[in-house]
């Protein structure tokens, strides 16, 4: 069974049966945003929404993730491999999901971060598609996000009044099995799937005003390009834009020692390029002093230096460094200018 | 080996910060497994003059302050400012804002009870400071953090990042989002974002980072139709030591 239809009035029973699987965490309202937070009853989530303000990487990439024990005297050091709990991502974008498989990617690399990989294998991706934009500020259309390309366990997309289920997994397959109210896809069912994705794709659109190709080359040619002067001016260097980014990775180690002054814990936390001392050295250099160097970094992370490396964009389109910017940088229109200045040449 | 005396003096200030420290709780006890603390006044009404880690809270503010700081310190091995008073003048610097006969004369009327007043200023310009810890008040969890390195020998770091760093780890909703004007941006971190994980907006205790971006802080006040004379007022609260206005002041043109 590949594909899977279930009314929309039995998605809270099937919920209900997930519980037993481990802590259940999905999208839930807060003031005028949403953010992801343990769920207990399904009434509690909100489906349809914005992307959150921290992307679901802090269930498993934390802010400050403990990675082991030590002792200074007598010197011993506990193991840094932890047994973690299933849990289930419920309800993921397709933009957020292609953030977890960029971190995928980045934690398989030689030598592969046991943390990050053992916590991986006890999620499960329970995805729901976008049938249309979240907001204005979304560009997962540029970046092919939009539509749902794997990386999940289970794709819930709205067909009506039932969501088809596409089931991506063995571990999908295993929620959705014995579920007298979940039925194979029918013709009719997969009639109304296939129209409300032609719907769907009516709706998006390429945000840049070129094709990734020329993003490409328009990187490859801007480096030295006025556009990075004109966003360091404006950057205020809160961090922002890195710290609700769902491919950020980059992280510092911290010690911290108990009261007891014997017993230590080490700690990997969040750290960001748009820091004002990230780049700087202990001989007090700093190789990438100014918001504007700093600002271009941050592109040249997405657009540029990940698609040497991995051959693969680290923009999701998910739109939350624009978002949160209060200066308002906007991730869509910095890229149009570097086109704008490529073709103008 | 015996534990290391710890002493608590207060100048001019408050005294919040010491409350802050008091109301440890658990935390404090733990901290007297290592350390005999000697002088504490908030906690005990015995007065130990020995000591090896002095813990100034408040700012100098009369020559008698002064005095009495050089005599304390010249007997302590460590020492650490508790605070905003201490390690940047605080709200004390309000006072600095107008010549000081006319401050006194506004304050006093026409008696004059602090004959020796001078302008107010952090300790750490009368004496050498070892641990910093800021914030009015002092966030409690860091005071214990602070202590760790002090009595492991080893140097604290406070955060060179600004509160957003901790606001946005914590899902805080921005309060620019919500039309508020926060000091977020520009203020050093290490508080967990105190006062926005309560819904309130950062008023900038901690003192600016080392590299405000005034320019780009003040584009974005534009944006969301606030002045510069706003924020100059915001700042004039806790961001208004000399030390801290030239870190704006070298970028900020009005």
């Amino acid at each position: 069974m590949k594909y899977a239809v279930i009314d929309k009035g039995e998605l809270g029973r099937w919920f209900d049966s997930l519980k037993e699987k481990g802590k259940i965490y999905g999208p839930k309202k807060k003031e005028n945003a949403f953010v992801f937070r343990q769920v207990k009853e399904f009434e509690e989530m909100s489906l349809l929404y914005t992307p959150t303000i921290l992307p679901p990487k802090k269930y498993y990439f934390p802010q400050k993730e403990f990675l082991f024990k030590f002792k200074i005297d007598p010197f011993s050091t506990g193991k840094a491999i932890k047994e973690f709990e299933e849990f289930i991502l419920f309800g993921v974008h397709t933009c957020d999901i292609a953030g977890i498989q960029c971190m995928d990617v980045v934690f398989n690399e030689k030598p592969a971060d046991p943390n990050y990989l053992n916590r991986k294998e006890k999620m499960t991706i329970i995805g729901i598609e976008c049938m249309d934009y979240c907001d204005k500020y979304a560009s997962c259309a540029a970046v092919g996000t939009h539509v749902y390309k794997g990386g999940y366990d289970i794709m819930l997309t709205d067909i009506g009044d039932s969501y088809a289920m596409h089931i991506n997994s063995e571990k999908g397959e295993n929620l959705v099995a014995g579920k007298k109210y979940i039925r194979e896809m029918t013709e009719a069912d997969r009639e109304k799937f296939n129209k409300a994705f032609e719907e769907k794709l009516k709706k998006f659109h390429n945000e840049f005003e070129g094709e990734l190709k020329e993003v490409d080359e328009s990187f490859d040619k801007g480096f030295s390009s006025p556009v990075w002067k004109d966003v360091g001016d404006r950057c205020v260097g809160c961090t922002n834009c890195t710290a609700v980014c769902p491919t950020c990775y980059c992280f510092d180690v911290v010690d911290e020692v108990s009261l007891n002054l014997n017993d230590g814990s080490r700690y990997r936390v969040w750290n960001y390029c748009q820091m004002d001392d990230f780049a700087k050295v202990a001989t007090g250099e700093d190789f990438r002093q100014g918001r504007d160097a700093r600002q271009r970094h941050r592109y040249f992370r997405k657009f540029k230096y990940s698609v040497q490396k991995y051959n693969k964009y680290f923009c999701t389109g998910c739109g939350r460094c624009t978002r949160t910017c209060m200066a308002k940088i906007s991730l869509v229109e910095t890229v149009n200018s570097l086109l704008a200045e490529r073709r103008g040449k | 080996m015996s534990k290391p005396k710890v002493a608590f003096f207060e100048f001019t200030d408050c005294e919040g910060c010491q409350l802050q420290v008091a109301n440890l709780g658990p935390g404090l006890l733990e901290l007297t497994k290592l350390v005999d603390i000697v002088n504490f006044r908030e906690i005990m009404s015995e007065e130990g003059q020995e000591y090896d880690v002095l813990v100034v809270e408040g700012s100098v503010a009369s020559k008698h302050d002064e005095e009495r700081l050089k005599q304390v310190a010249a007997k302590a091995k460590v020492i650490v400012a508790l605070g905003a008073c201490a390690c940047t003048a605080g709200v004390n610097n309000l006072k600095n804002l107008k010549d000081l006969a006319e401050q006194k004369k506004i304050v006093y009327g026409d008696v004059d009870p602090v004959s020796d007043a001078i302008e107010a200023k952090p300790i750490d310009e009368v004496v050498k400071v070892d641990y910093y810890i800021h914030g009015c008040p002092i966030y409690g969890p860091e005071f214990l953090k602070v202590m760790e390195c002090v009595l492991l020998g080893k140097p604290y770091k406070v955060p060179a990042y600004p509160v957003c760093v901790e606001c946005k780890q914590n899902e805080n909703i921005c309060a620019y989002e919500k039309g508020q004007f926060c000091l977020g941006p520009v203020t050093r971190a290490g508080c967990n974002s105190w006062l926005p994980n309560h819904g309130s907006v950062c008023v900038g205790c901690r003192g600016l980072i080392d590299n405000p971006a005034a320019d780009a802080q003040k584009d974005i006040l534009e944006k969301y139709g606030l002045t510069v004379d706003g924020i100059l007022d915001k700042f004039t609260l806790y961001c208004n030591s000399k030390k801290e206005r030239a870190k704006y002041g070298k970028e900020f043109k009005k």
